[in-house]
């Protein structure tokens, strides 16, 4: 079918050459193509290649051994519990920033006067390097000066003996927090356009029925929602799931391995030098991050 | 809808103090660093506003004042961490050409796609598309590990030629940032009717022709949405410079290096904190209309 459409050009006369011409989808996507091939199929190749490589320490020499990473990835309790770290983080982030977000969006959703500066202003933590955020949050947790240490320590939630960071059951709900501050505004953006994408007519109907707003919000807002906020739940939990920025700035995976993610351990490794075991790790974030999306897509049949 | 005034004066409240609660964090950043050293330190009291403004942190990192000059005028050597150097004019430079050059390469070369993607049939385009969006889905932690082995191979590290550093750095932003130009700008040139391009073409115009003086100019919009995201995602992306890189160091590697084990400077900190939040809010504020169909790769629309 494709030659076929693209090949009745009229008067073209070098049908062999054809594929070089702008007819041809070919020069258009070559290069992506050329990209995504060189800086994505080839290093995840040679991850593969590393991964079934042992790393001698002491000549520094890698030596072809196919289940040595591996077998060593599976027995080693630091991965499994960086992969229940990540797991718990993604898994609270995802629902306090969808809840909080929904709830915002609505609160944010009108065309009162003022209302779009709010909205507008909602969207600025968003474009803040996660790297800074995390030092903002590292400065307002900080355990002696920092301001909302300070103001939790007021209030009782915390106590100056315990900073929150430097606290092994406490630290991941630092980082959260920071986490939480920045992408909660992705998640508002998203439910705000999808409640703006509502059609009108069923709400007025049920307003003419008698519903209430919260019988309203039930049974007509968050069904006509399911598909914004699967998208929305997919692209933050992928992103969620490799965090890296906030833990590194803010905790360096401890106190201990406390606040260790699989993205952290992985470059920890890294820069002890042993790339064929981080290469084993980073594909390992890779397959779980394949199937952990595609089972979210199959379940709830959402399509990017 | 009409409601009471006072559900709609609740309401005002509640919103306005759920944004001030959001806003918060970026008003005592820009706080600090205006601060003076014994404002910042405090260990008695939080201090708000009860300090002298300086600008000294910014000329620190932006200036490149000596942090020892400062320290001996002050009489103080309280909170001084280590010898790192904190003037950050390069660092800037350096995050300029890593954003501008791969915002560059990743328009140049996802509009080119895009257009292929949503104008011509052919086997295996949903194939590609799903290439695409996959590459999304890559952890970047996937790729990194085994392009620093390659780039030591290939002589492209930043320790062997500083040129080729920036070159190898801008590459791998621009696949990063590749995905959302891609899905972006399709999604721009699928709303531009087929009809156009038949037009121009049973005119006489070739493909490239109709692509770029009818369609391209049709989509400049999107193009703008999409230059900028790829600008944002690039000057705020940590993880990969971070990695790939010793001598180049964008802003948000750099600023990690302040924080050191004898203390850490937070009045240098955030005032290159500060700076570096600034082009994403100029620029954030320019693509909101389309800020909603970036983020979700096309697939919503405000």
């Amino acid at each position: 079918m494709t030659d076929a459409v693209l090949g009745s050009q009229p008067g073209w006369s070098m049908p062999k050459w054809r594929w070089l011409s702008s007819e041809h989808p070919l020069p258009w996507l070559l290069p992506a193509s050329a990209l995504m091939i060189v800086f994505g199929i080839y290093p995840l190749l040679y991850a593969l290649w590393l991964s079934l490589h042992k790393r001698n320490p002491v000549t520094r020499l890698n030596v072809f051994d196919p289940h040595y990473n591996w077998a060593k990835a599976l027995g080693d309790p630091r991965v499994w519990h960086a992969v229940s770290d990540t797991l718990l983080y993604t898994s609270t982030a995802l629902v306090i920033q969808l809840l909080l977000g929904l709830l915002i969006a609505l609160l944010l959703d009108t065309d009162r006067k003022g209302y779009g500066i709010l909205r507008a202003l909602m969207t600025l933590p968003l474009v803040v390097p996660p790297a800074v955020t995390g030092m903002m949050f590292l400065l307002m947790l900080d355990g002696s000066f920092g301001v909302l240490s300070r103001s939790l320590y007021a209030v009782g939630l915390l106590s100056p003996q315990y900073p929150i960071l430097a606290n092994s059951s406490t630290a991941l709900a630092g980082v959260l927090l920071a986490d939480i501050w920045q992408w909660t505004p992705f998640m508002v953006l998203i439910m705000l356009a999808g409640l703006r994408s509502l059609p009108k007519e069923p709400f007025e109907a049920a307003a003419i029925d008698g519903a209430s707003s919260i019988q309203a919000f039930f049974k007509l807002t968050l069904p006509m929602m399911s598909k914004v906020i699967a998208i929305a739940v997919l692209i933050r939990g992928i992103d969620l799931f490799r965090i890296f920025d906030y833990v590194k700035v803010m905790t360096d995976s401890g106190p201990g391995t406390a606040t260790e993610t699989i993205t952290s351990y992985a470059g920890r490794i890294y820069f002890n030098g042993d790339f064929p075991y981080a290469s084993t790790l980073s594909l390992i974030t890779l397959i779980l991050v394949i199937v952990a999306s595609t089972l979210f897509m199959k379940i709830f049949r959402v399509k990017l | 809808m009409e409601q009471s005034f006072a559900k709609r004066t609740l309401r005002d409240i509640a919103a306005v103090l759920t944004v001030a609660i959001f806003m918060f964090p970026l008003f005592w950043w820009a706080l600090t660093s205006i601060k003076p050293m014994y404002a910042i330190f405090n260990k008695d009291e939080v201090v708000v506003f009860d300090f002298i403004p300086t600008l000294i942190n910014y000329a620190v990192v932006l200036l490149g004042w000596s942090r020892a000059t400062i320290a001996i005028e002050s009489g103080s050597t309280f909170g001084v961490g280590g010898t790192s150097s904190y003037d950050s004019r390069q660092t800037i430079i350096d995050s300029i050409i890593i954003a501008v050059g791969s915002t560059t390469l990743t328009v140049i070369i996802a509009v080119l796609a895009a257009y292929a993607l949503s104008r011509m049939r052919f086997r295996g385009r949903d194939g590609f598309l799903n290439w695409v969006l996959g590459q999304r889905f890559l952890p970047p932690i996937a790729i990194i590990v085994p392009l620093v082995g390659m780039y030591k191979v290939a002589g492209m590290r930043d320790t062997d030629n500083l040129f080729l550093g920036y070159i190898g750095l801008i590459f791998i932003h621009a696949l990063m940032n590749l995905p959302i130009a891609v899905l972006l700008l399709k999604s721009f040139f699928d709303d531009v009717p087929k009809d156009v391009d038949e037009a121009a073409m049973i005119d006489g115009a070739t493909r490239w022709q109709t692509f770029r003086k009818v369609v391209l100019p049709m989509v400049r919009g999107g193009v703008a949405a999409a230059a900028v995201l790829c600008f944002i995602f690039s000057w705020t992306e940590f993880l990969l410079s971070l990695f790939l890189t010793t001598i180049i160091r964008t802003v948000p590697v750099k600023i990690t290096t302040f924080v050191t084990s004898t203390g850490s400077e937070w009045g240098f900190i955030s005032a290159l904190g500060t700076a570096a939040i600034l082009p994403g809010f100029i620029f954030i504020l320019l693509v909101q209309r389309h800020l909603v169909r970036g983020l979700t790769l096309g697939s919503l629309k405000e």
